[in-house]
């Protein structure tokens, strides 16, 4: 496997706020990361150091083996639309999809048309009176129709529908499948893409903290349900990563187990149920669900 | 950590397009949308036009003797109607890079590439208007005034001849358009706040020269070098101060980074 993306050390401070705190990482060639965390954890800011729109205060960065920063021929094979992407204000849809091409040497036109088609993007209209979703579909039909060989997307689907979202999700796999590309996919909004991502980066107050294959980390942790007692003779000194009960009943998140502890654990009348990536990603950066979801 | 430095990939990277075709990219991004560059100043031009226009024809026809053509153009040569024009071109050029900065950036174009096709644009505009200028000075010219006696693209300022009057518009499209540069490049840098600074910083240099040249008893001196210096004189001398600010708006510009 090749790394396009590899950080040692990455730091980026500002006055009060160190919003990347000491990452190294490595993304691998082809397949698709999830860059998962809070509003604020430091996704936005990782993804701009990658592409070379901030600096770094410390650290190193490779991305196709080269810094970044100021790197015509890196830069012209990354594409980073962000959440907030700002367009020139009096540009039409048409504008914007116009120029696009001509910075995204692997630009698919045909694709590009199908996916204005497919999100009903208004050609004509100006990019001020878009809604939220629209705007955020501008920003997909670039990342897509621009195959450029690493694309960033930062939540690129605030404000889309359901419709719109699983439409966003097809065309990713479909293209993806025929023209393999680094993709990094940042959203907190885990459920919805678990099953597409390949590799898992969560970031938390800037700091890394998983870094793991997305089927090992699926496996990574289990809830045991039971009596109380039970429970805790079960659970006894492991990891624990989020613990809930109500009366005489527990719920217990723990670390990975191994199938003979799968065993014993049904041996004792506990019952075993898998953990979301988001649910696990909730416990992991030290907040409840209901947190959570409103952050989102 | 490790100090070892990281290793490099198997995969080669393929070379980025030439300069001239990056740079190209980016003056086309500027006119991709040509309303606020070129639609809008000209319209305005049109209107100022028609405005003169009206105000020459009231005149002759309150005179109404048809001698005074001559008088309405003598009276018009100090005109600067076409002045706003130029310092609408420090706003285009505020605009054009506000609006497209952070969208060149998400699309992989670095600065410097940015910055020099910005530049390039910025250049080729001041050309194209300076040929404007001048079709429509000689229009103006070989019918007196477009029969009225107006002189809008004639004013003295410009200069008697073709070609004098070519260089000091020229001159005065790039002063203005690369003043606009560092206003620009200090608004994506620092928005608003930054623009009030720069404000008040020029204001108090301005200030302080003035006081400096009155202190100095050197006013005389000042007006007399004008004088002898000339409009294309002085148009000549702002290329210096010209590429001093072009200078500066890539100094300002190369650590800004994009705002939400």
């Amino acid at each position: 496997m090749t790394a396009v993306v590899r950080t040692r050390g990455l730091t980026r401070e500002y006055k009060e706020l160190t919003a990347v705190d000491d990452v190294t990482i490595e993304l691998e060639e082809n397949r698709i990361h999830g860059l998962l965390g809070r509003n604020g954890a430091g996704k936005t800011t990782l993804m701009s150091l990658l592409t070379g729109q901030e600096f770094a205060t410390r650290g190193e960065i490779q991305v196709f083996g080269q810094d970044p920063v100021e790197n015509a021929a890196v830069l012209s094979q990354v594409s980073f639309i962000r959440e907030s992407q700002r367009y020139p204000e009096d540009f039409q849809v048409r504008h914007v999809l116009g120029t696009a091409p001509r910075f995204l040497p692997h630009w698919d036109q045909a694709f590009a048309d199908r996916l204005v088609a497919d999100f009903r993007l208004p050609l004509k209209r100006r990019i001020k009176k878009l809604s939220r979703g629209q705007l955020s579909a501008v920003g997909v039909v670039i990342g897509l129709a621009g195959r450029a060989p690493l694309t960033f997307f930062d939540e690129p689907y605030l404000g889309l529908d359901a419709v719109a979202r699983q439409l966003f999700y097809d065309r990713l796999l479909e293209d993806y499948s025929e023209n393999p590309r680094t993709i990094v996919l940042s959203t907190h909004l885990i459920d919805e893409v678990a099953q597409l991502l390949e590799h898992v980066i969560v970031i938390d107050e800037g700091r890394i903290v998983v870094d793991e294959e997305a089927d090992a980390l699926r496996g990574s942790a289990t809830t045991v349900v039971g009596r109380r007692a039970d429970v805790d003779a079960f659970v006894g000194a492991r990891e624990v990563l989020g613990r809930e009960g109500i009366g005489g009943l527990a719920s217990v998140t723990v670390a990975g187990l191994s199938p003979d502890e799968r065993r014993a654990a049904t041996a004792a009348g506990l019952e075993l149920a898998p953990v979301s990536l988001q649910q696990l990603v909730v416990r992991l950066t030290g907040t409840t669900d209901t947190e959570f979801e409103k952050s989102a | 950590m490790t100090a070892d430095t990281l290793h490099l990939p198997a995969t080669p990277l393929p070379a980025a397009p030439s300069l001239g075709r990056r740079l190209g990219n980016v003056v086309r991004l500027h006119l991709a949308n040509p309303a606020t560059i070129v639609v809008i100043p000209l319209s305005v031009l049109a209107v100022v036009f028609v405005v003169m226009m009206a105000i020459a024809g009231m005149i002759l026809i309150n005179a109404g003797d048809s001698t005074t053509v001559e008088k309405v153009s003598t009276g018009f040569q100090y005109s600067g109607a076409g002045f706003y024009i130029f310092v609408y071109m420090l706003v285009v050029a505020i605009q054009a890079m506000n609006a497209t900065f952070t969208y060149a950036l998400g699309l992989g174009v670095t600065r410097r590439d940015y910055y020099l096709g910005s530049a390039l644009t910025f250049v080729l505009l001041s050309l194209a208007f300076t040929v404007f200028f001048a079709v429509m000075g000689a229009i103006e010219d070989a019918t007196n005034g477009w029969g009225l006696g107006v002189r809008m693209f004639t004013s003295v300022y410009y200069g008697d001849a073709v070609a004098t009057r070519f260089v000091v518009v020229l001159c005065a499209f790039l002063f203005f358009f690369f003043a606009g540069t560092v206003f620009a490049a200090v608004f994506v840098r620092w928005k608003a706040m930054g623009l009030t600074l720069l404000f008040l910083v020029l204001a108090l240099l301005g200030v302080g020269a003035a006081f400096l040249v009155t202190i100095t008893r050197s006013w005389d001196a000042f007006w007399g070098w004008v004088n002898t210096t000339g409009y294309v004189g002085i148009a000549l001398w702002s290329l210096l101060l010209t590429a001093v600010m072009g200078v500066a708006g890539w100094a300002l510009l190369r650590r800004a980074t994009p705002r939400g």
